[in-house]
């Protein structure tokens, strides 16, 4: 009878005391382990599909037997491994501009990243939304994004991707320096906790604001 | 590598108290007598080996006598075994001392922080006893700053230390050896967790004396936090005698090209990370032409290890000591079969081999090819789950096997296996003394035929006649265990993960294999009955360690009542509640010393 237990308080020492391994604590390894299954899956890279019933059993933290210090300092390594050769590219238009853009969504670290890169590319202010402000001015541009359902819908309103430790915490902060525009139709305020950008995102466009 | 610890594994029993044993000596002996005995010490000075030494002490008083005084190293398998005190006062002239601990799991988190193993008794009943002590190895202990401090200050003529993944200790503790041990010649610190608050580090480095050392052995590329480098290049500037040097991954290549330049006599060589440090201004080609030279100067090299960082362009840096190399370790470096192939191409005289499985099944071809004096064999895997695309299979281990037929140990992680491939070695590699196999899926049958690895594992202990160790995995049922009872005579460490389907295949090994000394099982449905038809051996046994079966209370006090001189602790995990009947973890050996009175809260004694 084999109890899969998630990496259990007894385990600690391989989490509080070895020395290739920085702050993580024992508790948001696993998560981690699922923020790289996720990249994974939204990655075009061709993983072969595994074998789909032990998938489901959940990892082990004590199994395969590796010493703490190895499997740390490995894990570390495929994660880079994967940063590296996973991509994730989107189409991105500007409203009233014929040809479009790509943009590698995987290589940029959150709304931040991704605002910033637009701007620049674009050469045009892009707002995002904060809840309690208005729009001054109606030449400036808003960021839309299709998604998997084949609405149109703000970016920024869900999490970037899943985050242990913050699942809405890494928004407020890009955006309470913007402009704010909310748009309340019904959908945007549907998201679940499982609806995280990267995931639903098909392509994006930059719409006029005084078009929304 | 760790070519002088793989004895530590196959170890003998014995030690301290081999549980026949005899009490102390007596009233002393007439003078003919003594004579007798100074002649007998003359003579059993030179035995070395400690089995032989266990059987000398008990021909008679006289020669158990002789024997006490004349063993120079004391080997203890497992601290709890004997106590301090009556293990000095037995051995009173001992100046090396060999201290295991903790069970093996305790490296895969399956016993929890604090559970004992501690050095402290050890070092204060030694302190007293032998102040003329040289060498201490510890291993699986837990060693505190204040042990390492008593050390240093009691043993005036300490040489060597070497610490195996033992935990407790910090850069501080390093410090007080680096600096009143003036005679040291080795200090290994090897797969050890030190305690290190990033801001209390210590500069152990420079703490070494400012005169030449008798340095012969430096080892620290388990440290977490970087070293004085100007120290360490001012200690192996006036350490000529230094033969191995395995620094850790805040060394970059850089540096190690400056430490060989002072360093070209060393044997062993632990390259750290071998990539860039960030600020290092790359000077283009010129960078890895000075590598190179600097591998041609040094023209001892037999052992490398390290590569923690490993960037791909120096790695041609080593080909020029590669024909030389009995040992490469390339278990961080996750390379390809293309990056391994120029490498592996040179290295003729490999013995031992350490690699990541990111060299794929092409990459062990590879060996096979070259490697035609092989001996160790461990393949680990980049992504150790269980659900990890396939790397290396059946068709390396096959290409191993017919390459590399003086294979002798093997540890060998992967996905997917047949029972083909694993027959296929047994017939291939008879002089397989360790065969471990991980197939990391749980209960994952042969992936070709779908059948149980029942019959591989069969072969392997049929055919496979000096076999002493083994580590079974993937779906297995009672018959496997009736093989190995059957056939695995000289099995005395046996490793088993959710495997069996009942008693019965506990019972085939208790009762079958008459040299088990080490028996380690995680969830397996071995219950109570099995438990309890070991009885006759346990007493042989260094230890029995069962976690997630199924074991009652009950069952194990049994144990407990029946065989008075074994220690059977239940050790729960820290947060469960106490009084179930079902035993999580069960760790029995047996003891001179009795109940040990170090036990935490979440441990039992029956």
């Amino acid at each position: 009878m084999g109890r899969g237990k998630e990496s259990s308080p007894s385990s600690s020492i391989d989490s509080s005391s070895h020395p290739a391994l920085s702050t993580a604590s024992s508790l948001s390894q696993p998560r981690r382990d699922l923020s790289t299954d996720l990249r994974l899956g939204l990655s075009l890279s061709t993983s072969s599909p595994q074998d789909s019933s032990s998938s489901a059993r959940g990892q082990l933290s004590d199994w395969p037997p590796i010493k703490p210090l190895l499997r740390s300092t490995l894990t570390e390594k495929g994660r880079q491994i994967q940063r590296q050769s996973a991509t994730f590219f989107v189409k991105v238009y500007m409203e009233g501009i014929p040809i479009g853009r790509k943009l590698d969504l995987l290589a940029l670290d959150g709304y931040d990243g991704l605002i910033t890169t637009l701007r620049r590319m674009f050469r045009t202010s892009i707002m995002c939304p904060d809840i309690a402000r208005v729009p001054t001015n109606n030449k400036d541009h808003v960021l839309t994004y299709e998604d998997k359902e084949g609405d149109w819908m703000m970016v920024g309103d869900v999490p970037w991707e899943y985050d242990s430790c913050q699942l809405y915490s890494s928004l407020h902060p890009s955006i309470c320096h913007c402009l704010l525009f909310f748009l309340l139709s019904p959908k945007s305020l549907t998201f679940g906790l499982s609806r995280m950008f990267l995931t639903t995102v098909k392509r994006m466009k930059i719409a006029r604001a005084d078009k929304c | 590598m760790r070519e002088e610890r793989s004895d530590m594994s196959e170890d003998e029993d014995g030690g301290g108290g081999s549980a026949k044993s005899r009490g102390g000596g007596g009233a002393p002996p007439p003078f003919s007598d003594q004579v007798l005995e100074n002649v007998l010490e003359n003579v059993l000075q030179f035995l070395s080996s400690r089995g032989d030494r266990n059987a000398a002490s008990l021909v008679c008083r006289s020669w158990y006598r002789a024997e006490a005084q004349t063993r120079r190293e004391l080997f203890i398998g497992n601290c709890y075994a004997v106590s301090p005190r009556r293990a000095t006062e037995r051995f009173r002239r001992v100046r090396a001392v060999v201290l295991k601990g903790k069970p093996r799991f305790a490296d895969f988190g399956l016993i929890p922080n604090n559970w004992g193993a501690h050095f402290h008794p050890w070092v204060c009943a030694m302190a007293a006893a032998y102040p003329w002590l040289e060498k201490i190895c510890l291993k699986r202990m837990s060693v505190a700053d204040g042990d390492l401090s008593l050390l240093a200050y009691s043993f005036p003529n300490f040489k060597e230390l070497s610490l195996i993944c033992c935990e407790g200790f910090s850069t501080a503790g390093l410090a007080v050896i680096a600096e009143k041990c003036r005679h040291l010649r080795v200090l290994d610190l090897i797969e050890d967790y030190l305690e290190d608050d990033e801001d209390e580090m210590s500069d152990w480095m420079s703490r070494f004396p400012e005169t030449t050392t008798s340095l012969e052995s430096l080892v620290f590329d388990c440290v977490g936090s970087a070293v004085n480098f100007e120290a360490l290049e001012a200690l192996v500037t006036r350490s000529p005698a230094l033969r191995r040097l395995r620094v850790n991954h805040h060394v970059s290549v850089e540096q190690l090209r400056r430490l060989m330049a002072l360093a070209p006599q060393l044997t062993h060589l632990g390259t750290g990370s071998f990539g860039s440090a960030a600020a290092a201004i790359p000077q283009g080609g010129n960078n890895v032409v000075d590598l190179v030279n600097t591998f041609a100067a040094s023209k001892s090299l037999v052992c490398l290890s390290g590569f923690r960082d490993v960037a791909p362009q120096y790695l041609p840096a080593i080909y020029p000591v590669c024909a030389n190399l009995t040992s490469l370790n390339f278990s961080f470096a996750d390379i390809s079969a293309e990056e391994l192939n120029p490498v592996i191409r040179h290295c003729h005289n490999l013995q031992n081999f350490w690699v990541l499985d990111t060299v794929r099944d092409e990459g062990l071809q590879a060996v096979a090819a070259t490697c035609k004096d092989l001996r160790e064999l461990r393949v680990f895997p980049v992504d150790p789950t269980e659900d990890s695309e396939v790397s290396v299979s059946d068709v390396g281990l096959v290409a191993i096997s017919e390459g590399c037929r003086k294979l002798r140990s093997i540890l060998y992680f992967c996905q997917q296996m047949t029972n083909a491939a694993v027959v296929t070695m047994s017939k291939n590699c008879q002089d397989l003394v360790v065969f471990r196999l991980c197939i990391m899926g749980r209960h994952r049958p042969d992936h070709v035929t779908e059948e149980p690895m029942d019959e591989g594992f069969g072969a392997i202990v049929m055919n496979c006649k000096k076999l002493r160790r083994l580590s079974v995995s993937g779906l297995l049922t009672d018959k496997a265990f009736a093989y190995i009872g059957k056939y695995g005579k000289l099995v005395r460490t046996l490793s088993v993960a959710f495997a069996g389907n009942s008693d019965l295949a506990l019972r085939y090994v208790l009762e079958g294999c008459t040299k088990l000394q080490k028996l380690e099982i995680r969830d397996s449905p071995f219950g109570d009955s099995a438990l309890l038809a070991g009885l006759h051996h346990y007493y042989n046994m260094r230890f029995l360690w069962m976690s997630s079966c199924k074991l009652s209370v009950r069952g194990c006090n049994e144990v407990a009542q029946r065989l008075p001189h074994l220690v059977v602790e239940v050790i729960r995990d820290r947060d469960e509640d106490d009084d179930g009947e079902f035993v999580e973890k069960l760790y029995m050996y047996r003891s001179l010393a009795g109940p040990r009175t170090d036990a935490p809260p979440f441990v039992k004694i029956l």
